[in-house]
């Protein structure tokens, strides 16, 4: 069933004293006395949240890594795990996610030893579309995006992320922002300056 | 002969301070503008450029002087650049009737601070005002595209609305005045001890409607309708061409028509006024520049609510505008024009 909500016509009184022009403009009035919320870009700028969905980047082995999932695809695929380097195991599953299929470019090598390691990992972000989708897919919390966001470049070259830059992106993101508490809005002031007003009162639900 | 080169060169000299207002308070209106939108919305505006951006409008100027010319394909460069002209010129005409202060005397000579006191100057101002509806035509059509040629079209249906009801509106003033020299309008004022605010609220309602359309202001700006139109009648100007319309249309004209409101219904340079009492003088201490003050105050005031204005209302269709202008404003104009003539007696004494 619809509900009809239909607007009261304005009354002569109304029409003749603008009323509803006055009521505008003592909004407009009231606005421009007040402080500005804005941050001044360039000068000033806000902390993203942590789950951001910036730049890519891999995390690296450090112990933090998710128990007992990453020790059973290290298992399954036979992957040489080295202290402070990437914690990918190549199963690709990033590239299947994507929905740009050139994006991705994955090569593993085996080492002499018999046992696997992730040797090419290019990531071509002029085709990224920053869905994400990529690290749901990833098993073992490796691929993942960070608040790295200002990344306008000169040239085409820059924004292509090869392994050593996405480890390295991983290393800085995680000495910044690792011990965070993994919530959507960090306590910043600066936020907290935009949005300490929205109070949003919701109608109670009827007959309840 | 030697009094004939002392007017000439009083003539010289209001002619350069009056361009000097009508073009450099222009382009810095470009800045007032701004920092009122921006503060409405709740935005700092233009902050790098100089102190909180006060040289904005310099660094405007050199972008769009700088900036390559480009000509639209087929259109047609006389009528294009003719549109131009017809644009700035009679707009800044019109500041040769504006009254910025009372008569005064200096180094033996009289002075009026007004370019010419015609004796039909307010003819003159909407004489002048009716030409810009040739230049938007012709901008439009010169430039041989779509988009313009339709918003030309709009700016001119609204405008030859508009300049009807404007001509209607004045009306009141000049029967209780009973003259159309500007200066004279004020003068009345001042010797009758009234603005004509308090006699002719309808008329001053309609007037500013009017001007607001006439500048292709909100809520009358169908002309530019960036959702639709691009930017109206000047998608095909590149550069300075394309700044001067903006200048002329939104701050020029603007200034002329508050300055116009301010000498018709606000007694120009008196200061505050008691209906039929006199006048009270917040300002006395300055003296002799106390009437001019008043007037750039009163105007200033007037823009600032134009603005105000501006950046609160939403936009009418064009079919509302035209119907409101014929159907309510022509007729409230004309029931003011009879109330006045009844009342007007009680004013002359």
């Amino acid at each position: 069933m619809i509900k009809k909500v239909a607007t009261k016509p304005l009354s002569w009184l109304e029409r003749i004293f603008f009323i509803d022009f006055v009521r505008g403009l003592k909004i407009t009035l009231k606005n421009a006395f007040r402080k500005t919320i804005t941050t001044h870009y360039p000068y000033e700028k806000i902390t993203p949240p942590k789950r951001f969905r910036g730049f890519f980047a891999h995390k690296v082995v450090d112990g933090t890594e998710p128990q007992p999932a990453f020790q059973e695809w290290v298992n399954r695929y036979n992957i040489q795990v080295e202290y402070g380097k990437s914690r990918c195991v190549v199963c690709l599953r990033c590239k299947r996610a994507c929905p740009v299929p050139q994006l991705f470019e994955i090569e593993g090598k085996k080492l002499p030893n018999g046992k696997r390691v992730v040797s090419v990992f290019n990531m071509n972000m002029l085709l990224c579309t920053y869905c994400g989708f990529c690290v749901d897919a990833c098993p073992v919390d490796c691929l993942y995006q960070t608040d790295i966001h200002e990344t306008a470049s000169y040239t085409r070259k820059d924004f292509i992320l090869t392994l050593e830059i996405l480890e390295q992106i991983g290393k800085d993101w995680q000495m910044r922002r690792g011990n965070e508490p993994d919530r959507i809005w960090i306590d910043d002031e600066q936020r907290m300056k935009l949005w300490y007003e929205n109070d949003v009162k919701l109608p109670k639900p009827e007959g309840v | 002969m030697h009094s004939f080169w002392v007017d000439l060169f009083v003539a010289i000299i209001k002619i350069s301070v009056i361009l000097g207002i009508a073009l450099g308070i222009g382009a810095f209106l470009t800045w007032v503008e701004r920092k009122v939108a921006a503060h409405i919305q709740r935005r700092p505006g233009p902050m790098v450029v100089g102190w909180h951006g006060l040289l904005q409008p310099l660094a405007d100027g050199v972008k769009l002087l700088t900036k390559e010319d480009l000509f639209p394909r087929y259109g047609d460069k006389f009528l294009y650049h003719l549109a131009i002209i017809l644009a700035l010129v009679p707009a800044t005409l019109v500041f040769s009737v504006v009254p910025f202060g009372p008569e005064f005397e200096i180094f033996g000579y009289k002075v009026k601070p007004i370019l010419s006191d015609v004796n039909v100057g307010l003819l003159l101002v909407f004489a002048l005002g009716s030409m810009a509806v040739y230049a938007v035509a012709l901008a439009g059509w010169a430039s041989n595209s779509k988009y313009p040629l339709i918003a030309s079209m709009r700016k001119a249906g609204v405008l030859v609305s508009y300049e009807v009801v404007i001509t209607f509106a004045v009306m009141g003033p000049i029967i209780l005045a009973g003259t159309l020299s500007t200066y004279e309008i004020v003068e009345k004022q001042v010797e009758q001890k009234l603005w004509y605010i308090w006699l002719q609220p309808i008329a001053f309602v309609v007037y500013m409607f009017a001007a607001l359309a006439e500048m292709g202001r909100v809520p009358f700006d169908v002309q530019e309708a960036e959702a639709e139109l691009v930017t109206g009648f000047t998608v095909e100007y590149g550069g300075m061409k394309f700044g001067l319309f903006p200048l002329v249309e939104w701050y020029i004209e603007g200034l002329t028509l508050s300055a116009i409101a301010v000498v018709l219904f606000f007694g120009g340079w008196s200061p505050i006024n008691i209906p039929f009492v006199g006048f009270v003088d917040p300002l006395f201490f300055l003296g002799p520049l106390s009437p001019f003050v008043w007037f750039i105050l009163k105007t200033t005031a007037l823009f600032l609510f134009i603005l105000w204005l501006h950046w609160t209302l939403p936009r009418y269709r064009i079919d509302q505008i035209t119907q409101s202008a014929w159907k309510i404003m022509l007729p409230l104009t004309l029931f003011n024009i009879v109330i006045t003539a009844v009342l007007a007696p009680i004013v002359w004494r």
